[in-house]
């Protein structure tokens, strides 16, 4: 520390008393990892309503057979944007905003490794997906009207072409996503420059949270993942404004490199958005089963080794594609393989929950209802890992019910109950329990009732991204049930916000450890200081506020 | 495991704490450890594009008509040994002395703009002579997608060893420095491994020499 | 205060960075540079001029030294100190689970015993009902041998020695693995393990067999008697669960720090 404050009037509680404007201000300026992943998480769940009201949209218009509240151009910019929206604006903002947060907090550090690049990666992700948005205004479509992007989240060649694609919202979808990407990338290396250098002493690595574990490996994922990403948008954008032929099969380019390039960073892509979920649910069953995590050395093993096999699956999405029998056979064959440190972790979490004191309390609720439906969501997704059965369903329905097992059962369940687990600590007060009880359970068979029917529709045939379907096919009960489960759903999410809005007033003062819970972020007051923690923490075991409580029975001796 | 007797009193504050410091790795060494990572990703997906379309246009030019080897080679020395260069000029820093940095840092940023400029020729050559533009064919789009991109990170990596040495020249820059311009060298030397990268696969893949 | 070779090793170790718009600004430089490229070239030159205008203010933040603020101390409680480790033998009031396990060494020879039982059951059914021991034993070497589907009774009742060796190889590993397994699981079971030998491992392990059995082995599919299979698992369970439940449980080592188990010595630490 060499250069000081010029004047004493920049400290930090001369700067909490200024009016709102100023206030406002400094969370512009702010650098503080803190205000930061508070921010990624508002803005993430913004988009969540947002994108949840374009998934409203889509299941009124299929609430019954030959419906026309949405025109199919409309339909198509719904289903596009849900899926961006979800992944990009809600998904990665909200599960990086989560780690910003969290991860200095515990592994006892006073911000992330560069706070600037922080501020820099929010930014760029809120402007954009802000430039995302301006599509709907500045965009123009097919007949010259204002348009979102409609190719879908994956954007297929050769529909993106300009010959296919007119007007310029696949533009908007490319730079929107590019930019925001550039944020991921930033937030991806600062995850892994801070856990490797900020931990405090006493933290090894084997020492970590597991959360830290999880968002390590997340941080390698994105930068793996983003830059063929970027590299293959840059290659459309190029196509597109600038006459090249990447993805053009006129000239003989090729169509499915560009599938390559997606899924290669797509389906690392879903583990970036799963990890943190794993890393939350590992915090949070632990807490409430008043156990040490179960085979705390097999769960690090199995994050990384999920991290390394989700580099070589990504094929398995273009299976009905024709890739022949010998990469069907590899993709299929490491896709069954990934199942195995996945299945691990489920085993580990129901380990440590078996004979514990269990408390429903409801960050609880929500970690075993992640347990559950990610449960189904996996086997489904090792039934899509059979190369003759995801012929039969592939791009059917029944894939939509998979894959929102995972990231809605999944990934959404797992932060809802993460948002539950810390809030308190971000704010000083306690949710209202009622309300977040009813708000989970109105979730739970809300979402149920919508996506389970999804798998009976899809195996009886009905095909993602169709506007509408016939009457006579069998289908209409089960688009039914899928519609009449939106309003639950919907008064769930606005429960959860409504009671963070209320408690953030009249909730009740939690203090720095209110479920009574082991890792470094519950040592500091709630919300903590600008700085963390007065002293750099030591620890000398995986539960340091354990052997802080316990200094006769500590840890260490066990590990 | 937890040995806990090591405490002693901070002389500064009077406060019981750790006397010494668990060694971390560097925080900047390990972000630009990140980029390059995310980089080699970057031009990973460039490159696999440019080898699956070798011979696959539908009309020409190609690799194969279009360039020309021989300079290029003249110029990819420039652009390698300047990895040596900036090697020396770290040293130098690092010791102190002022004048060989500088006189090696110039000598990077000449080899550098040297390998521009025969970027630049080449692109001249290949458009005028040529007739190749990036919506020629899918030579085209690839070639200048991938030799494109690399010429733009030498621009980039030009830019901030030129800023140092500016820096440099105004004064500014201290031995302590050494390290934060060893990092910008390590992204010199990723500029570098690239272009080996790139070299094998446009000159010697996309010629038809291997 | 702390000299600035200390800030380098420990970042904020004793302050936090500066807020600064450089990152904002920067941040709003690009995305504009983008949007550009779809509205209007004026917005490029405005995203390029607040690129250029953020990384300046970035720059000055961090060159030639980090800008940082001292930390106020807010009194908190935020000292957090491992306590010094105990003695080995000190009481703890921890429950370890599972307390006690089977050794290994008896799901060894309880897996053997039990296959032992299981090739009597099986020997039986081939004497009574195709009138000779060999027919089972080659069935069940049928696993590696797909084309034996395609042989009559005659070849397969017959005497074959590479046959047998193979089949005693594939029943001793499967009993061995199967006799491991159940020293894991009859601890979930602990007031009943015969409950757990004698019909739930058998309906478990039958029902894998039926659903499996024409896939890894159509021979056996051909000729097996399925109320003869479930009686040989029954035997296999109840011989195996009784041997089991019968060698006596030793103290599980979850109470042992990892490198211990590996026994690997450490010393004691702490005063």
């Amino acid at each position: 520390m060499t250069t000081l404050p010029t004047t004493p009037a920049e400290t930090v509680a001369d700067r909490r008393a200024e009016p709102l404007s100023a206030r406002l201000h400094l969370w512009a300026i702010t650098v503080d990892h803190k205000r930061l992943g508070i921010m990624y998480v508002l803005s993430g769940l913004v988009f969540f309503l947002v994108g949840g009201l374009e998934a409203s949209a889509m299941r009124a218009q299929l609430a019954r057979p030959g419906n026309d509240l949405v025109s199919p151009e409309v339909f198509n910019q719904l289903f596009t944007m849900h899926g961006t929206t979800m992944v990009f604006l809600v998904g990665m903002p909200v599960l990086l905003g989560m780690g910003n947060y969290l991860i200095p907090l515990m592994i006892g550090a006073r911000d992330m490794a560069f706070p600037r690049l922080n501020a820099f990666g929010f930014w760029l992700f809120l402007f954009g997906g802000l430039l995302l948005y301006y599509s709907y205004i500045g965009a123009q479509g097919l007949y010259g009207t204002s348009a979102a992007p409609d190719v879908g989240w994956f954007a297929y060649a050769p529909l993106t072409d300009r010959t296919f694609s007119r007007g310029n919202s696949t533009d908007y979808w490319i730079l929107g996503i590019m930019v925001s990407g550039f944020g991921s990338i930033a937030t991806g290396a600062n995850l892994v420059a801070t856990i490797l250098c900020m931990r405090c002493r006493g933290m090894t690595l084997m020492r970590m949270p597991l959360m830290a574990w999880m968002m390590l490996v997340v941080g390698v994922l994105v930068l793996t993942a983003l830059g063929p990403l970027t590299a293959a948008q840059v290659m459309l954008l190029f196509d597109r404004n600038l006459g090249a032929h990447f993805f053009d099969p006129q000239e003989g380019g090729s169509a499915i490199l560009w599938q390559h390039f997606f899924w290669f960073f797509g389906h690392p892509e879903v583990y970036i958005l799963i990890l943190p979920a794993f890393g939350f649910v590992s915090e949070i069953v632990p807490t409430f089963s008043r156990k040490v995590i179960f085979g705390y050395p097999l769960m690090v093993a199995a994050t990384v080794g999920i991290g390394f096999i989700s580099l070589s699956v990504w094929a398995h999405h273009m299976f009905a594609v024709g890739l022949g029998p010998v990469l069907d056979a590899f993709f299929s064959a490491m896709t069954f393989m990934i199942a195995v440190p996945t299945g691990i972790k489920i085993f580990n979490w129901i380990g440590t929950m078996w004979g514990g004191r269990i408390r429903f309390a409801s960050p609880m609720l929500f970690a075993t209802g992640f347990v559950a439906m990610f449960v189904i969501g996996g086997l489904t997704g090792i039934m899509l890992a059979m190369v003759p059965f995801d012929w039969q369903v592939s791009d059917s329905y029944f894939v939509v019910g998979h894959f929102h097992y995972v990231l809605f059962g999944g990934t959404i369940f797992a932060i809802f109950g993460a948002l539950h687990y810390w809030y308190p600590k971000a704010v000083g007060r306690m949710l209202n329990e009622t309300i977040a009880k009813w708000s989970f359970w109105l979730l739970f068979a809300g979402f149920n009732l919508t996506f389970f029917p999804m798998h009976i529709s899809g195996l009886l045939g009905m095909p993602r991204r169709i506007y509408t379907f016939q009457p006579d096919r069998g289908l209409e009960l089960w688009n039914l049930l899928s519609t009449a489960g939106v309003p639950l759903q919907a008064a769930g999410v606005l429960l959860i916000v409504w009671n963070l809005l209320r408690s953030h007033r009249k909730g009740a003062i939690a203090g720095n450890d209110p479920w009574d819970a082991w890792t470094l972020e519950w040592a500091t007051t709630s919300p903590p200081p600008e700085h963390n923690f007065d002293e750099p923490p030591t620890v000398g075991s995986r539960r340091p506020l354990w052997d802080l409580k316990h200094p006769e029975d500590p840890d260490g001796r066990y590990e | 495991m937890a040995a806990t007797s090591d405490a002693t009193v901070d002389p500064t504050d009077g406060a019981t704490r750790r006397d010494a410091v668990e060694w971390r790795p560097s925080r900047g060494k390990v972000g630009v450890a990140s980029l390059i990572a995310m980089e080699s990703f970057f031009f990973g997906t460039f490159i696999v594009a440019f080898l699956f379309y070798i011979g696959k246009d539908v009309h020409g030019p190609t690799g194969a008509t279009a360039l020309d080897v021989g300079p290029v080679i003249v110029w990819s020395i420039c652009l390698l040994s300047s990895s040596a260069t900036v090697v020396a000029a770290v040293k130098a820093l690092a010791r102190g002395a002022k004048a060989a940095f500088e006189f090696w840092m110039g000598a990077t940023l000449l080899l550098g703009g040297a390998f521009v400029y025969g970027t630049a020729v080449e692109w001249r050559g290949l458009m005028l002579d040529h007739e190749l533009f990036i919506s020629t064919n899918l030579f085209g789009s690839t070639y200048y997608g991938l030799v494109g991109f690399h010429a733009f990170h030498v621009v980039l990596g030009l830019l901030a060893l030129g800023m140092i040495w500016t820096l440099s020249k105004l004064g500014h820059l201290r031995a302590v420095d050494a390290e934060k311009v060893e990092l910008v060298s390590w992204y010199w030397h990723f500029v570098d491994v690239v272009w080996i990268f790139v070299f094998t696969s446009v000159y010697l893949f996309g010629t038809g020499i291997l | 205060m702390a000299t600035p070779d200390d800030a380098r090793e420990t970042p904020y170790a004793r302050a936090i960075p500066r807020p600064t718009a450089g990152p904002l600004v920067a941040a709003f430089g690009v995305a504009m540079l983008f949007a550009g490229i779809v509205t209007n070239v004026g917005a490029s030159v405005v995203g390029a001029v607040a690129l250029v205008f953020g990384g300046v203010i970035w720059f000055r933040e961090v060159m030639p030294d980090e800008a940082v603020e001292p930390i106020e101390a807010t009194g908190g409680q935020t000292v957090v100190t491992p306590p010094p480790l105990p003695a080995r033998d000190a009481p703890s009031r921890r429950l370890l689970l599972p307390v006690e396990i089977h050794p290994y060494r008896a799901g060894l020879v309880g897996g053997l015993a039990g296959g032992a039982a299981m090739a009597v059951v099986a020997a039986a059914w081939g004497l009574v009902e195709h009138g000779s021991v060999w027919l089972p034993i080659n069935l069940l070497a049928g696993a590696v041998n797909p084309g034996m589907a395609a042989m009559g009774e005659p070849e397969l009742a017959a005497f074959d020695g590479g046959w047998i060796a193979i089949a005693v190889g594939i029943h001793a590993a499967l009993s061995i693995m199967t006799g491991l397994l159940f020293t894991v699981a009859l601890p979930m079971m602990p007031r009943r393990p015969m409950l757990f030998g004698v019909v739930v491992a058998p309906v478990i392990l039958s029902s894998l067999s039926w659903s499996t059995m024409g896939i890894v082995n159509p021979a056996m599919e051909e000729f097996i008697s399925w109320p003869w299979f479930v009686g040989s698992q029954i035997a296999f369970g109840a011989v195996c669960g009784a041997v089991i439940s019968r060698v006596e449980k030793v103290p599980t080592m979850a109470a042992l720090s990892t490198s211990e188990r590996l026994g690997i010595e450490q010393s004691e630490v702490g005063s």
